[in-house]
């Protein structure tokens, strides 16, 4: 059984990347501490009893259903259909575009950054968060549960309700997808 | 001479590379969080962790309040919700009034049945015995007669 210290570490450790994955899926923020404040409530009055290590899956999970929760609440309330293409998302994989040269530059800037480009660098991420957003829902979804989360892939599928071939196809898709927009702007990481 | 990779090996090179642009992706995300950190959303999100925190131990206090038979079961009864804590006979105990009543209540209906079988018992006895014969109550100057003779 966690602690309320554990759970409060654990809390404290996942709460801001589960605001800007909420942030990122629904579009509005005070939507999204809403949505986070939702999982957290019905993590600690639920699955309070289970022991630390369960909780990070459990967390996802729980915000995951809630963020669909949301959906739902909205399409009823204001009689909206959802796109629910955008969850499938558009099949960019990108195959032929080759990874290494948005790494191959990276390495070669990345020990050469100095205080006066700090300007130039929050640009940067602010792009990169912008292209993050721009994903199609599902391959943003497993990209950063997967990666962001730390998650594997076995515990990707299960948050995400989908098979382990279809996280890896979202991730590989949501990566080079994420790879040819940012080496399109002149971005290196 | 270089042999050609096989499939399975360029395959797992692949994946390394997309990981390696995958953590570098989300360090740039971690690194603009942290930057654009907005006051009010870390003030929601604490207010929100300290919600959950007390929810998590009201949940505890209402679990440790229940019996130990209850806690026998596990995680089904928290998630199942609060279980109810009164003991059997104490629920047996409260229907104890009611019994009571109830019972209290059927004895005073069959006692006062019985004395009115008894009393329609008496008055049949009384006329049949009588050197009277029912008949003569039919008559009215008799009836008069017992009004008037009576004291």
């Amino acid at each position: 059984m966690a602690t309320d210290k554990e759970l409060s570490d654990f809390l404290k450790s996942v709460e801001k990347r589960a605001f800007k994955r909420t942030a990122y899926t629904v579009r509005n923020d005070d939507a999204a501490l809403d949505i986070v404040q939702d999982a957290m409530i019905r993590l600690a009055e639920k699955y309070a009893d289970r022991p630390p290590a369960e909780l990070p899956l459990v967390f996802q999970r729980i915000l995951s259903n809630a963020t669909m929760d949301w959906f739902r609440r909205q399409k009823v309330r204001n009689s909206l259909i959802v796109n629910l293409s955008e969850f499938e998302g558009a099949d960019d994989d990108g195959g032929d575009f080759d990874l290494l040269e948005l790494l191959d530059t990276s390495n070669g800037q990345s020990g050469t950054e100095s205080a006066a480009d700090s300007v130039g660098r929050t640009q940067i991420l602010q792009l990169i968060d912008a292209q993050v957003q721009e994903l199609p829902a599902r391959q943003r979804e497993a990209f950063l549960l997967r990666y962001w989360e730390e998650l594997d892939v076995a515990e990707t599928a299960s948050v995400m309700g989908c098979s382990e071939g279809s996280v890896k196809t979202h991730c590989s898709r949501a990566v080079h997808a994420l790879a040819k927009a940012l080496r399109a702007k002149g971005v290196t990481l | 001479m270089n042999e050609p990779l096989q499939p399975i090996v360029v395959l797992r090179n692949v994946e390394a590379l997309q990981a390696r642009v995958a953590l570098r992706v989300t360090a740039a995300l971690s690194e603009y969080q942290a930057l654009g950190s907005s006051p009010d959303v870390d003030a929601r999100l604490r207010f929100a962790r300290e919600q959950a925190l007390a929810a998590a131990r009201r949940v505890r206090t209402v679990s440790a309040a229940a019996p130990a038979s209850i806690g026998m079961s596990g995680g089904a009864a928290v998630l199942g919700g609060v279980p109810d804590a009164t003991p059997w006979w104490l629920r047996l105990g409260s229907l104890l009034p009611l019994a009571i009543l109830l019972a209290g209540l059927m004895l005073i209906d069959h006692h006062y049945t019985r004395s009115q079988i008894e009393a329609a018992a008496e008055v049949d006895a009384a006329i049949l015995t009588d050197e009277l014969p029912p008949e003569a109550y039919r008559d009215r100057g008799f009836v008069e007669f017992l009004k008037t003779a009576s004291p």
